[in-house]
Formats: C-alpha cells, structure tokens, sequence
C-alpha cells in the first residue's frame, strides 16, 4: 500500500472514530474508551513480543506502575494528574529499561517467567501496601479534568492511542524498525551484520514500558479508582490474547484485536465467569484456523503479489 | 601487517578442547583455504575470530585492532563479515530486508533510497534480484547461502568468512561459484578466508590453505605444498 493511499484510509478511519460515539449512549461510549486503552496496551506489547520476540509477561504490570505512580502523587502530593501521567510514564520507561536489561541474555521462556516474577512482586506489594495504595479496595483518584464528562475522555483516550500507534509506526517502517525484526528472526544472524542487539532490546522494552505507563495512568484517572486489576495477570493475558487472535508481528493486528475482545466481552458478560470460556474457545479457533491472527487471514486469501512492496502492515 | 591474525588461539568447551593454541595469518588481499577433517575446528575457529564467542585464550588481532572478546556486531563494523554453515537467512522478512538490514547497520544515516538501492545491487550481484519481494524462508538452500552471501556484502567488509558454500552444488555450479568468490578479490578488493570440504575448489581458489586438524594447525602452506603433504594425507584418511 502506498504512503498516500494509507494516510487517507487512516483518515477515514480517525474521522470516522471522532463522529462515533456522538450516536452512543453512556456505556457503549464506556466500552469504546476501554478499547482504546487495551488498543495502546495491545500495540505496545507488540513493539516487544511481535517485533522483537520478547514475550513480556509484566505489562500490565508497567501499566500498573503509571496508574499507581500518578494517582498517588495526585493523592498523596496535590500533583495535576497530566502531571502525575508524564511521571508515571517516566518511572514505567525507567523501569522497564531496568527490566529489559536485567533480561538481556534471557530468551524465550526465560524472559518471560523474569517478568512474570515481576509482575506478581509488584501484585503483592500494591495489595499488601495499604497505607499508600489501599489495597484491593481501590485508590480514589481525581479526574482529568474538573468536570466529569465521558466524551471527553473519549477524545482524550483517541488522542492519546493515536499518538502512540503513530509513534510505534514510525519506529516500526524506520531502520530501527528493521533492526526489531532482525534480532526477532535470529538473533546471532542480526549480531553478524553489525545490528547492537541488546540495544535494540532494550530500547524496545523501555519504548513499550512507557506506553504501557502513559496507558495505566490515563486509564486510572478515567476509572477515578485504581484497583490492583490493573496490574493484573488477567488483564496481560488479556493484551497478550488480543494481539495473538488480532495478529502478532503485524501493525493492524493488535487494534483489531483490542477492539474486537474488548467488544465481544461485553457481550458474553452475562454468562458470568463463563465468558473466560468463551475466551479460551475464541484463542482455540483462531490459534488452529488462524494462526497469524485475523490480519494473518486475511493476508492468506488476498491475490498473492508477485512484487511485495517492502513496507508492509 | 597482516589484515587477520591469531596467536595462541584455544577454546574449550567444558572438557573438550576444541581448539588448542591456533596460530595463523591472513594477508590482505588474499583468498585463504581453512580444511580439515570434520571436527578439526573450522567453524569454532570461525566463532571465535567474528565474535560468536569468547576464546579462551589467546589474542586475535584484525586490522591492527585487538578484537578478542568483542561482540560480533562490533567486529563487523570493523569490517568483517560472514556467513553461516548452516545458513541463518531472517525467514520471515523478504530478501530485500534482509540485505536492508546490513546495509542500514553500516550506513545508519543514509536515506531509505540509498539503503534499498545498495541492497538491490547485492542482491543482483549474487543473483537473487528476482527474488527480493519474497520471503527468506521460501528460498531453496543454494539461494539462502547466496542471500547469506548478498548480506554479508552489504556490511561493506574488508574480510568475508565464508563457511561451506559450495555444499550441495554440482561440479558446472562449483566452478561458477569459484569464479565468484574470485571476483569477489578481483572486483571488490576483498580478503577472503574459506571454510569449505570441497578440495578441489580450494585449491583452484585459494593462495594458501590452513590445515586444522583435532583443533591444532596441522600445517599452512600453498595448495600445492598442502596436497603433498604425508600430515595432511594422514589427517584426512588415516594410517
């Protein structure tokens, strides 16, 4: 697809995004902010387990560190919380670059049970850390904005999720976005050419651990309650099932995915703690019909072309 | 001085010494033959020069520069490239990115035009310029090395570490192949050190052969001194 032609789909989409919720009520308006928070989560989670092949179990987790950081400044210390947010952001970047280099000479399930570890030490200590986070009950956070009003955040959350999947375009089509690729298909090959692996680690869990910081700590202030959900082993399994069924390595995949799951939930709510069955089912079919997700599919029955342009999405 | 140098190189793995105080030279400009029965440790000395891992011990020196230890994304900024025995193409981009990548790697602040064109050239310099749009798995072994190859050019090396390329060709293909690696000193000014079991390649190829033999040098001479040489007839089929 040309640049051109891409922007102006892009367009359509966004404009089409910024007149949609006008139509909807209070909760489907609800439903499309969340999405949009598990688009930001979905997508970054991709930079590191789809671009570069590291399958991060704490990214809720990150998540979590920008909603707790903001909303306990805003709490604790009186700070806005937009300010609060770029902390968060900060501390999550900070952490993740930690995370990531502590992981460096860690593959595949290694990574992943280190981060994994992370993610529940922070779990336990949010929970148990009741003077400052109030535990299961919740911290009570302000609002964006003085004056509640859901559209709002809607424009807000799209605002923010585009500003993220710009930034993760751009890296991904950019040299940087080769390098990804490269250590993702054979690490010791890419080292051979001159790519600095473990930068380009690095640099991946840090630039994805702060989205998923700015995310949590948007997301926090959108709830006005911060729970230990969010740096929840349900919600990275969630983000991690999004962008597997939306497709993996592939720049659409995730947003598809996110909306799609987050849409479908709704749906299957009724059925109580059954629609974790219906989860697992939809994981099944996709994973035996699919298995480079829904973008996959439909790479499998478009007109082969006999000259694949370099860029793809 | 020698563009390539190794003095008292060893590597051991656990309890098994794969290589034990290897001493060689390349120069530059030259086409070098590294044989040996299987096992004598061709590849691991091939590891240890390009960065794959750390020796043992023992100094190597490239282009005046003391590379012992360094990791190998930093030896082939030096200039020094390779390509795999058993090929490692990155399977799922399509040839052109994988030549892409080697070239962004030398040349960070080109514009993506440049990049691609370069990696077009390495690609039809090795033969493979149909195949740019498809992916690097769906290529037969033959074009993977050759990929491998284009990749490794596009590094713009002084040193090009060749492992077994001529694997699996017919006798018309290898002295194709021969010219190739040829022209690669010939047209581009390139040292080359070669890994291959094909004898006779070697030695139309190459100005001097290493011999490794249990992971000593058993000797280093021209093709000719190599050949006749009772060690290396002994080496290769025994009392």
């Amino acid at each position: 697809m040309t640049g051109k032609k891409l922007a102006v789909i892009a367009a359509i989409i966004l404009s089409g995004m910024c007149v949609l919720p006008l139509g909807l009520g209070i909760y489907p308006q609800h439903v499309l902010i969340v999405s949009l928070f598990y688009v930001m989560m979905a997508s970054s989670w991709n930079l590191l387990a789809g671009y570069t092949g590291q399958v991060s179990f704490g990214h809720a987790a990150m998540a979590g560190i920008g909603a707790y950081t903001s909303g306990i400044l805003a709490v604790k210390a009186g700070l806005h919380p937009w300010i609060g947010v770029c902390i968060g952001t900060a501390i999550a970047a900070l952490l993740g670059f930690g995370l990531g280099a502590l992981c460096l000479k860690m593959g595949g399930i290694y990574l992943s049970l280190t981060t994994l570890a992370f993610s529940q030490i922070l779990h336990i200590v949010i929970v148990n850390e009741y003077n400052v986070t109030r535990g299961t009950m919740g911290l009570q956070v302000p609002g964006l904005m003085d004056e509640y009003s859901k559209i709002t955040y809607y424009y807000i959350m799209l605002a923010a999720a585009v500003l993220i999947l710009a930034i993760l375009y751009r890296m991904i089509h950019s040299n940087l976005g080769l390098n990804f690729r490269a250590v993702q298909n054979d690490e010791a090959a890419a080292k051979s050419v001159g790519v600095r692996v473990l930068r380009v680690r690095v640099l991946a869990f840090t630039v994805a651990s702060a989205m998923a910081g700015f995310a949590g700590g948007l997301y926090g202030h959108y709830l006005l309650l911060i729970t230990p959900e969010i740096p929840s082993l349900d919600l990275q399994f969630k983000v991690l099932a999004m962008t597997v069924i939306g497709g993996m390595g592939s720049f659409l995949g995730p947003i598809l995915g996110a909306f799609a799951l987050n849409i479908l939930e709704e749906y299957i709510r009724v059925y109580g703690e059954y629609h974790v069955l219906v989860f697992g089912l939809v994981a099944l079919v996709v994973a035996r019909f699919a298995p480079n997700g829904l973008t996959g599919l439909w790479r499998k029955f478009r007109p082969v072309r006999t000259q694949p342009a370099v860029k793809q999405i | 001085m020698a563009l390539l140098e190794g003095r008292n190189v060893s590597k051991s793995f656990g309890g098994v010494q794969a290589l034990s105080q290897v001493d060689f030279t390349v120069e530059r400009g030259t086409i070098v033959g590294l044989i040996g029965p299987n096992g004598a440790g061709k590849t691991t000395l091939f590891n240890a020069v390009a960065g794959a891992f750390k020796p043992t011990s023992g100094r190597i020196v490239f282009d005046e520069a003391d590379i012992t230890g360094l990791p190998a994304n930093a030896v082939c900024r030096l200039g020094m490239a390779r390509t795999f025995q058993v090929t490692r193409p990155f399977g799922a981009m399509t040839c052109l990115e994988n030549v892409m990548v080697a070239a962004i790697n030398r040349h960070p602040q080109k514009p993506r035009a440049f990049i691609e064109s370069m990696a077009r050239e390495k690609l039809s310099f090795v033969g493979l310029a149909e195949m740019e749009g498809f992916e690097a798995r769906h290529l037969n072994v033959i074009q993977k090395k050759r990929l491998e190859m284009a990749r490794a050019l596009a590094t713009e090396p002084k040193l090009l570490m060749l492992d077994e390329v001529l694997g699996g060709l017919n006798t018309q293909e290898i002295s194709q192949a021969v010219e190739f690696i040829r022209s690669l000193r010939d047209q581009l000014g390139l040292t080359v050190l070669w890994i291959e079991h094909v004898m006779g390649a070697i030695m139309q190829a190459a100005e001097r052969v290493i011999v490794l033999d249990q992971g000593q040098v058993l000797m280093a001479g021209t093709p000719a001194e190599v050949v006749n040489d009772p060690r290396v007839i002994q080496a290769y089929l025994g009392e």
